[in-house]
């Protein structure tokens, strides 16, 4: 038995600590960089000007994300129809090539959002420090990994080119969510609820372990949902301890470790878990027993409640720094308050993301849809092209198209709208995404996120809905 | 890098909440590519505060006006660069023109990605920061001096303010040195590790 008790967070953060900066930051060696196309351009560039190398390409691995078009995906390259939006594409099929790294591109089977195909694929194990140039990063600490993002640029390129990455440790926060999530609810509910507690800025300085029976009794898909919306509450880094669910989930994974190397690894996994009385600078406790499902309705995600309330007053807000942000974005929103969430009505649903887009989002949306029909323009766009595939097999995107949804290829899509996928200014959208902020969707686009039951409840009825009432 | 040592600028006071990296460097704009070491992302910069729809400058945003137009200081309200880590919000900052925010709060990414990029970032509670706004308000075109050795900002009515940096970011904006560079230092180190680290995780051969 350890005689200091050390939180998950320690021991992951201390065994890849290469050295100590008299001044304080820590050089922390970086297992697996994973670069999306976003900006990485510029890492690559700062790599050309320095005349360096990629020190390390087995442990780097482009993946393109962002910038692919969900529709006419089989013309491969050939199917953007925005050559601004291609080149971005092109960069990093050049750059890739350049630089020697495996790359899941647009052809790939693997081919999907980086934070979901990270765990499918069983790249992201317990343990790993992990970084990539995107700022959900952390939705890979779901299986215990130590994810964090990094700048496209200088940080990009310093892993690139030295597999380091200089940073201050963190104080270290655990969010404890305790109770049986109510029918309705999902592990999006929990951590919006998580998040209008602590705030947008609440986690900032701190990594977040999440913990409590109701994440012990999450799925795998469900944990990453969690750890995906860490940075909403202002942290870089989100964690779950491993348990048989994370084992049973790497187990048979391309890249999970195979007989021997299996035992070995799992040897490594179990020692991680944070020790009983191991100290946090900060505790939050929430309790989702009677948790209803949650919206936003304002301009960013602490701005949600229970689907049963009304719009807030901007007096209902004593900070008068808060009253005029929440004045801002209730013009910005068009919503009058006092109004009833159920009344607001929306023109379009969006289902996918790096939030929502894993299989058991497609089911329970699928569930909700099943005989019934969207009244507004709707698409769904799984989060991998594996999960695509799967959703098919299971006879799901049957139901979509049934419905009325569009059924389309594995991108970003219109959670940042990268690939053209926007929401059109004044439109309203019920998206299954992380984030509401002004023109997130498209300029002048107003977001409400929410559960992908919640959305498919959306699409059904044109409104804010309370799926518990359908 | 530039060195970051004393700055004595135009500061312009930026008072809105929580303006995120999306709304510093908009998804269309910081698509585009920016060739490195010119000013490429400017126009981005908080585009769409700056101009309205019809690309028309927003005369009554701050930085339209003309007493900041050659600000190098932004003071900031609460939780400017929250959201997306892109990095491009930081160049758009710096290829506007600014070298330092002041602000109560700052997201962490966005936080990171301006020192990386020699942008001294120096929070102050909220009550100095509405001290800087009022004071910037009377004098439109006012300076204010940011001493990073001495970790101090002086207000234009010289009242000043300390701030706390952490060390090895002000030891490398006062040398200007890239971060790279330094850790190359460190290589025999990464080495030793390295040789340690793949014995743990052995399963993990031959990627580490
Ligand atoms: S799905 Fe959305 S949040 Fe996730 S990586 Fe893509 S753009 Fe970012």
């Amino acid at each position: 038995m350890p005689t200091v008790p050390f939180t998950m967070f320690q021991k992951v953060w201390d065994r890849h600590v290469v050295a100590k900066a008299p001044e304080g930051e820590e050089l922390l060696f970086v297992d697996r960089s994973f670069i999306i196309e976003g900006n990485a351009f510029l890492g690559f560039d700062q790599l050309r000007i320095a005349g360096r190398k990629v020190r390390k390409p087995l442990q780097n691995i482009a993946i393109t994300d962002h910038y692919l078009p969900t529709l006419n995906r089989a013309a491969g390259m050939g199917g953007f129809t925005n050559p601004e939006i291609r080149r971005v594409v092109e960069m990093q099929n050049e750059n890739a090539a350049e630089f020697g790294l495996e790359h899941i591109d647009i052809t790939d089977p693997r081919q999907g959002i980086a934070h979901v195909i990270a765990a499918e694929l069983g790249l992201t194990q317990p343990g790993l420090l992990i970084t990539c140039n995107d700022s959900h990063t952390a939705t890979n600490g779901a299986l215990g990994a130590l994810a964090m993002p990094v700048g496209a640029s200088n940080q990009l390129s310093h892993v690139m080119a030295t597999q380091t990455l200089w940073q201050k440790r963190p104080k270290v926060m655990r969010i404890t969510i305790d109770g049986v999530l109510p029918p309705g609810t999902t592990s999006k509910d929990a951590i919006l609820a998580v998040i209008a507690r602590v705030g947008i800025g609440g986690g900032v300085g701190y990594a977040i372990e999440f913990a409590g029976s109701t994440v012990r009794a999450m799925s795998m898909d469900a944990r990453l949902t969690v750890c995906n919306m860490s940075v909403e509450a202002g942290a870089r880094i989100g964690m779950i301890t491993p348990d048989d669910t994370t084992y049973s989930y790497m187990c048979g994974r391309p890249y999970a470790p195979k007989g021997a190397e299996w035992d070995k690894a799992m040897a490594f996994w179990r020692s991680l878990p944070t020790d009983d009385g191991a100290r946090f600078d900060r505790e939050v406790h929430i309790d989702v027993s009677n948790l209803a499902p949650v919206v936003s309705w304002g301009t960013n995600p602490e701005d949600s409640l229970p689907i049963t309330a009304s719009v807030p007053h901007p007096t209902d807000y004593a900070d008068p720094e808060q009253r005029r942000r929440v004045e801002r974005a209730l013009r910005y929103m068009k919503l009058t308050p006092g109004m009833h969430l159920t009344d607001i009505t929306i023109d379009r649903v969006f289902i996918g993301s790096c939030t929502n887009g894993r299989l058991e989002d497609l089911r329970a949306a699928a569930n909700v849809l099943k005989g019934r029909r969207a009244v507004v323009p709707a698409m769904i766009s799984p989060g991998s092209t594996a999960i695509k595939q799967q959703a098919e097999a299971e006879g799901l995107d049957r139901i979509f198209i049934a419905a009325g949804f569009e059924w389309r290829h594995s991108s970003c899509s219109m959670c940042n709208g990268s690939n053209g996928d926007v929401v059109a200014p004044g439109e309203r959208s019920a998206s299954t995404t992380n984030r509401n902020f002004e023109g997130r969707q498209g300029p002048d686009a107003m977001t409400h996120i929410m559960s992908p039951p919640m959305a498919a409840a959306a699409a059904v009825t044109g409104k804010l809905t309370d799926v518990r009432t359908l | 890098m530039e060195p970051f040592t004393v700055l004595n600028a135009i500061a312009a006071p930026l008072d809105i909440p929580k303006i995120d990296t999306g709304m510093i460097m908009p998804g269309r704009y910081s698509r585009k590519y920016r060739r490195p070491g010119h000013p490429d992302y400017a126009e981005g910069f908080l585009h769409d505060l700056r101009f309205d729809a019809d690309n028309n400058p927003r005369a009554d945003f701050v930085l339209n006006v003309p007493e900041y137009q050659e600000a190098k200081i932004l003071v900031a309200a609460a939780d400017f660069g929250c959201g997306s880590s892109r990095e491009t919000a930081a160049y758009a900052v710096l290829d506007y023109g600014l070298r330092a925010l002041i602000g109560p709060s700052f997201g962490d990414i966005f936080n990171g990605n301006c020192l990386q990029n020699g942008i001294l970032v120096v929070v102050l509670p909220q009550e100095a920061v509405s001290e800087l706004w009022r004071q910037l308000r009377e004098q439109p075109g006012a300076r204010i001096i940011i001493d990073l050795e001495k970790q101090m900002v002086t207000a234009p009515r010289g009242d000043t303010y300390a701030f706390d940096i952490e060390p090895t970011r002000k030891k490398r904006l006062l040398l200007g040195l890239d971060d790279v560079g330094v850790t190359m230092e460190y290589m025999s180190k990464i080495e030793v590790f390295e040789e340690r680290h793949r014995k743990v995780l052995s399963w993990l051969a031959p990627i580490i």
